[in-house]
């Protein structure tokens, strides 16, 4: 029974034509890029509104100030002290956060349809109109230092700080986004107001939006309040140059903990590299793909070592780091990283059947539709597309270029990439595993 | 209820979901399915729920619902063992599954068109689960990883671990789902297979399917499958009365980390609909108050005004089988005490157990509520997962509008009532996160 119901799939597949939502652009006079996918299924409105202001921005020794600067915006306004400004939004369920991430800024607001217009009008008094209070400034602050010493509970705190040094040394890339005790006492309220009037610019900006709306609708909402909004920012989000990895290979730290954290890492490719496409559908055999990729068939259900072992890389303006992470009994990595190893050199020698290739081809395309079938999944990839620039029918030719990968593209980006001697090792856990 | 109607009007605005009718049909057998259509998009969730979890292992054998979770991958009659997530992954799908105290439900979100086979080949490995020991050894071993790392290694949750293991004497809400390690390490395949045919019974069976899908077309797949299945008996599941705390309680963990953490948990009566709709529908209300939302009360006053704290929260859940343990934290940040956490803590909840709430945020919290449910419905798996547990708890996917209006009938005096009654310090558990220092080397070679 089993064998005639894959038959019958691999006839509809071949035929199955992914409907792509589509996707409205206009730019506001002040270069504000506005991306639209309208869904009209339940009423609310998710968008994102990203600026180059990520982490990388930081001034030197001042780590975590973009990450500081977003949690200012959102705390209160010019207009509204932290209470009324927190009273106003609960009052009309304005959902309205901020993040950073290494490349830029967001602001997320998620309202329902009815209350579109107080929650455009919340979220351009939060990005135009701060309000720099010196205490709300210091309370953040200093819970900002509460925060990132919390955070030295976790192994990966500790791992991404060693990958930072191996991949990143002397880079924007290479310090952690919310920064670190001494850099956080370092800044001072004025570094925001600076890095906000140099990056926190419309032009060039993307507004992502998915939502019951219609861009006719949507413009006129935002210009009322976004018309203020002017200029470029100082530093271009093109500007960075690509990262130099030390030479070192190796790093290891001793945390008391069960299991030890092994990350294996190197520099993965941008979001403008040629063989992105490539890159996706080889990932997703190595470890992207969850159950069925070879990392979690050899390390967990063939030998149960771990729970979860997962390969993912951080594509971004330049080169952002290609990871592979696993946890397991400190008194077992010795025997994981063997594996991994092995799995990893496979690839790289080119063990990949073009069954391997069709299978994760087939879950990528297939699951296309899954990735974008909420609001705020399809206002994040809108936002991607338009900070990284692109083009209108992406979502449209997703499908197409994926399934046009071939063996041939999958096996030369697996020599160049997966060679196990070019990946460094960093272990963070209990002294045991110092071999 | 009618009396107040006057006072829901004002909210119904805010009430316009997208939600299309459920469509339910019962099977002689017991399998119940549920099916909400939605043709915005050509995806479909599939949820089969399962009257079984935590709350059913017998001492000695806790983390078995779980370690069961498991095993459901490992292989049928007529699949292999991996192979059912394969052939998922090939439709391009994705399957997964979780388990709580109260149930167990295995899921996959699937391009609508594959709806039939999902069934079909769920419906395989609930009759025909092959239960190797061979797999069952692999998989123990991959359960006490997960357990190291959300658990053992992580120092806030063992010590919500240890908080509720305090805080309840006779319910299984006492044991953490994932099961102590001393058990886990002591379970067999037998077990495995006692509790498979004792628990996995049509008549514990409830199908949700929530996506591009027909009604009929359905209904004639489940009740080809999961509908043909030989009928057999259920026992009534393990629900005892809690005995009511004679005072105040309070759990040390001492632990690797950085900063201290304080709980409270508090046992409460979830919601019984028709028994307890005021006081339940109260009480959530009171902790959205409390905690939901940008102007959330232990926000305001314990992390910015008092600076006792540098995050706090609570939470309720209404949708169990009776009882709920009902919680408070605060993350302390340098230099805040446990004692002073404590103490404006429960000055808080004495100040409002006397006095009515706020009326701007009272008003505010039941906007969130109905708010979330809008939102809520943006998602096809927190919809299914919403269904399944009101009709797994036995409270009823029909009921989930009611709840709305229960909400929006809330009176002022409501809240503080809740309060006055249930979220007293001697009927409390608190739970202290004292931290050992974490040693750290090395860095570099």
């Amino acid at each position: 029974m089993i064998r005639v119901w894959i038959f019958v799939l691999g006839l509809m597949l071949s035929s199955q034509a992914v409907a792509a939502p589509v996707v409205q652009q206009k730019t506001l006079d002040n270069g504000l890029n506005i991306l639209l996918i309208e869904a009209h299924n339940v009423p609310m409105v998710a968008m994102k509104l990203v600026v180059p202001a990520g982490s990388r921005f930081d001034a030197q020794g001042k780590a975590g100030s973009a990450a500081l600067l977003s949690a200012m915006l959102t705390d209160h306004t010019q207009k509204h002290d932290y209470q009324a400004w927190a009273a106003k939004l609960d009052d009309a369920a304005i959902r309205l956060g901020s993040g950073v991430d290494k490349d830029t800024m967001s602001f997320s607001l998620t309202v329902l349809r009815e209350a579109l217009d107080e929650g455009v009008q919340a979220l351009s008094e939060a990005v135009l109109q701060p309000g720099w209070q010196q205490k709300r400034f210091e309370f953040l602050q200093k819970n900002a230092i509460s925060s990132v010493i919390k955070a030295r509970e976790e192994a990966t705190t500790y791992a991404a700080e060693e990958v930072n040094k191996l991949l990143f040394p002397n880079h924007p890339y290479g310090h952690a986004v919310s920064g670190n005790v001494q850099s956080l006492k370092q800044i001072q309220l004025k570094d925001l107001k600076l890095m906000y009037q140099q990056q926190v610019r419309p032009d060039g900006a993307v507004l992502a939006v998915s939502g019951d709306i219609t861009m006719d609708a949507l413009v006129a909402a935002l210009k009322p309040y976004l018309n203020g909004w002017k200029g470029k920012p100082v530093h271009a989000f093109s500007d960075i140059k690509q990262p130099q990895p030390s030479t070192q290979q190796a790093s290891f730290v001793t945390l008391d903990k069960h299991q030890a954290l092994v990350e294996w890492v190197r520099l993965g490719p941008s979001r403008h590299h040629p063989d992105y496409k490539a890159l996706l559908v080889l990932n997703h055999m190595l470890g992207g793909g969850g159950f069925g990729s070879r990392l979690m068939e050899e390390i967990r259900e063939k030998r149960g070592l771990v729970y979860g072992v997962y390969s993912f890389f951080q594509p971004l303006e330049t080169n952002g780091a290609y990871t592979i992470r696993l946890l397991t009994k400190a008194d077992q990595a010795a025997e994981a990283e063997v594996v991994l190893r092995d799995v990893l050199q496979g690839l790289a020698d080119g063990h990949i059947s073009q069954e391997d290739l069709d299978k994760s081809k087939r879950n990528l395309v297939g699951g296309f539709a899954q990735r974008m079938d909420s609001n705020r999944e399809r206002a994040g990839l809108l936002a991607m597309m338009g900070v990284y620039k692109r083009p209108l029918n992406y979502l449209q030719n997703w499908t197409k270029s994926v399934s046009s990968v071939t063996l041939a593209d999958v096996k030369r980006v697996a020599k160049q990439y997966l060679q196990p001697k070019d990946w460094k090792r960093v272990l963070v856990g209990p002294d045991v595993m110092q071999q | 209820m009618r009396k107040l109607l006057w006072f829901a009007a004002f909210f119904l605005s805010f009430a316009t979901t997208a939600q299309a009718a459920l469509q339910q049909a019962s099977f002689k057998n017991g399998v119940n399915l549920i099916v909400e259509e939605d043709h915005s998009a050509p995806v479909a969730m599939v949820q089969v729920w399962l009257k079984v979890g935590g709350r059913d292992e017998v001492p000695g054998k806790t983390g078995l619902a779980h370690v069961f979770e498991h095993m459901m991958f490992k292989g049928s009659k007529k699949l292999a063992a991996g192979e059912y997530s394969k052939i998922i992954s090939a439709m391009g799908g994705s399957d997964n599954a979780f388990t709580s105290t109260d149930y167990t439900a295995y899921f996959e979100t699937v391009p609508a068109a594959e709806v039939s086979r999902v069934l079909k080949m769920e419906a395989e490995r609930f009759a025909n689960l092959k239960l190797r020991d061979k797999d069952f050894q692999s998989e123990i071993k991959v359960i006490m990883e997960e357990r190291r790392m959300r658990t053992e290694d992580d120092a806030n949750s063992r010590m919500f671990e240890e908080l509720s293991a305090a805080s309840l004497r006779l319910h299984p809400y006492r044991n953490p789902v994932i099961g102590w390690m001393q058990d886990l390490e002591a379970l067999t395949i037998d077990d495995v297979k006692a509790f498979y045919k004792k628990h996995y019974v049509p008549a514990n069976v409830t199908v949700v399917v929530v996506g591009d899908v027909n009604f009929q077309q359905v209904k004639k797949v489940v009740g080809k499958t999961f509908g043909k299945m030989k009928a057999r008996k259920v026992e009534p599941r393990f629900n005892p009365t809690e005995p009511e705390p004679l005072g105040a309680k309070r759990v040390i963990v001492e632990l690797p980390a950085q900063l201290p953490m304080v709980a409270v948990t508090i046992p409460v009566p979830s919601w019984q609909p028709g028994k307890n709709d005021k006081e339940a529908a109260a009480l959530a209300l009171a902790t959205e108050i409390l905690a939901g939302g940008k102007s959330a009360v232990l926000n305001r006053v314990l992390v910015n005004e008092k600076r006792v704290a540098s995050a706090a929260g609570a939470g309720y859940d209404p949708f169990t089988m009776g009882l709920d343990l009902w919680y408070a934290y605060g993350a302390l940040g340098v230099g805040q005490t446990v004692s002073s956490f404590e103490k404006s803590f429960w000055a808080l909840i004495d100040e409002m157990s006397k006095t009515l709430p706020d009326k701007r945020r009272f008003a505010a919290a039941k906007r969130s509520v109905i708010a979330n449910a809008v939102f809520a419905q943006d998602s096809l798996y927190l919809r299914a997962k919403h269904i399944g547990i009101l009709e797994t708890v036995g409270i009823g996917a029909v009921q989930q509008d009611k709840w709305l209006d229960l909400i929006r009938a809330v009176q002022p005096e409501d809240v503080r009532d809740a309060i006055a009654r249930w979220l007293k310090p001697n009927r409390a558990t608190t739970g202290v996160l004292q931290p050992k220092r974490v040693a750290v080397s090395g860095g570099g070679q």
